[in-house]
């Protein structure tokens, strides 16, 4: 069990977590749009409450398929329905994002050894993946959840709600900036996943501030080299200013992975001016204590902040800092980069020897 | 040499398909034939056949998470690799694999 596998679990339940809450998040939305923001004005029938109801079970689903794929990821496909009710529970006894991730772990193992451990004879061994292994790994691990796992997890859940609830002044532009930064610092790469992650499970437990800050992280970098490339069009290939015209479009509903290939020719320099405006936008909107209801969608989510015009300003500040500093510290484009082919470079024969192996299937 | 491929990030969005276009040009530049599957949002396009598999000197998966279909490369040389390290140097990669086969035919 190494760590990079556990990566590569947790970043297989996310993968397929990201569709649910778009999906959920923006019927969500527009169901709120039909009906007008008052939620309790909505009634029971009408398209408005329809959706925004929709919305709703979708969110409800965002542990529990968390929580199964990441079963799947170790196990396979038998720890999908085991992983779909011990994510439940993590949901149900309030656990949330914490309970889903490391549910989901518990169920993967727990499916693996008792495929390895539970024998039958051979005339009964086909109720093993029919009966044992959906029965025992959900017992068992339904069992550990409520009475073990789940104790210590709820706590930590809520002394961290708390918390964060609690900061004020320096401390919270600070926590701001540090959402915000981490929510930048990759383009849309499994850090910014995972900040995405849990300003969705600090939502669900109905705090948006840390979603503002995340929503203004994912934006600012395709907003804010495209500033850059308005100021000192001359330190950008004629490639790069064809991506902007696909990335910006792409920023408006928080996309932020148009920026890629832009930043590939100069990473350093781009992250860094990314990272900054970012983090200044988050903490100015932490400070600002502007929410929102709602986990994704760029500008279309920004109506119904609970502060739009503040937001919006935040994003100016982030987006043109990002931009001047980005403009300050890149080089002019030479004729070298303008054929960057950005297929790497050849190594020399001693740097050959690395780690590279085959992988066992 | 023949390669096969398989592509996929966790968001499903873009590094799948930059993992993807980066890992054919910089072996095709070094003269190998590649087909290069990806495992998208979307889910899966440019599939690989079993003849491309059965054909293939060695695998590569340039994957963040766990894919589908992982059985069809029993037996096969399986070589694993993030999408964010191979974006970062093909070329230098497909050089890496190169290296490696050599030795293992040695």
């Amino acid at each position: 069990m190494k760590f990079s596998d556990i990566k590569r679990h947790i970043l297989t339940g996310i993968s397929y977590f990201i569709p649910v809450v778009v999906a959920s998040g923006l019927t969500m939305a527009i169901g709120r749009a039909i009906a007008g923001a008052d939620v309790k004005s909505l009634g029971t029938t009408g398209l408005g409450y329809w959706l925004y109801t929709t919305g709703q079970t979708g969110m409800s689903l965002m542990v529990p398929v968390l929580c199964a794929y990441i079963a799947y990821s170790i196990a396979g496909r038998p720890a999908i329905a085991p992983g779909l009710i011990i994510g439940a529970i993590a949901s149900q006894i309030k656990a949330g994002f914490i309970g889903g991730m490391i549910g989901g772990l518990l169920v993967g193992y727990a499916v693996i050894l008792i495929k390895k451990y539970v024998k039958l004879p051979k005339t009964l061994s086909g109720i093993i993946p029919v009966i044992v292994i959906p029965f025992l790994s959900t017992a068992i691990c339904a069992v550990l959840m409520f009475s073990v796992i789940g104790i210590p997890i709820i706590w930590i859940t809520n002394a961290l709600t708390n918390l964060l609830t609690s900061l004020s002044g320096g401390a919270k532009f600070l926590y701001g900036a540090i959402v915000g930064a981490a929510s930048t610092f990759d383009f849309g790469g499994p850090v910014n996943k995972v900040a995405s992650a849990y300003c969705n499970a600090l939502l669900a437990d109905g705090i948006g501030d840390a979603k503002v800050t995340q929503i203004l992280g994912s934006m600012i970098p395709p907003f804010g080299i495209a500033i850059s490339a308005l100021i000192t069009r001359k330190k950008y290939t004629k490639a790069e200013i064809e991506t902007l015209k696909s990335a910006v479009p792409m920023g408006c509903v928080m996309i932020t992975e148009g920026v890629i290939p832009i930043a590939a020719r100069d990473i350093v320099r781009t992250v860094f001016a990314c990272v900054v405006g970012s983090a200044v936008a988050g903490g100015l909107s932490m400070s600002w204590g502007i929410s929102s209801p709602l986990p994704n969608g760029g500008f279309i989510a920004f109506p119904f902040f609970n502060k739009p015009v503040q937001a919006l300003i935040c994003l100016a500040i982030g987006s043109i800092i990002t931009g001047v500093v980005l403009s300050l510290i890149k080089r002019e484009v030479t004729g070298n980069d303008e054929s960057f082919n950005d297929l790497g470079f050849e190594l020399d024969d001693k740097e050959l020897d690395d780690d590279l192996k085959f992988e066992k299937i | 040499m023949k390669i096969v491929a398989v592509a996929a990030c966790t968001a499903g969005i873009a590094h799948t398909y930059i993992a993807r276009e980066k890992l054919i040009r910089a072996a095709e530049l070094r003269g190998h034939t590649i087909h290069c599957e990806t495992q998208g949002t979307i889910g899966v396009e440019h599939e690989l056949s079993t003849k491309d598999i059965e054909e293939a000197d060695v695998v590569i998966l340039a994957i963040d998470i766990a894919i589908d279909g992982i059985d069809r490369f029993k037996g096969k040389k399986v070589i694993k690799i993030g999408t964010a390290s191979l974006i970062n140097n093909p070329i230098g990669f497909v050089q890496k694999v190169e290296k490696l086969l050599q030795k293992e035919e040695k």
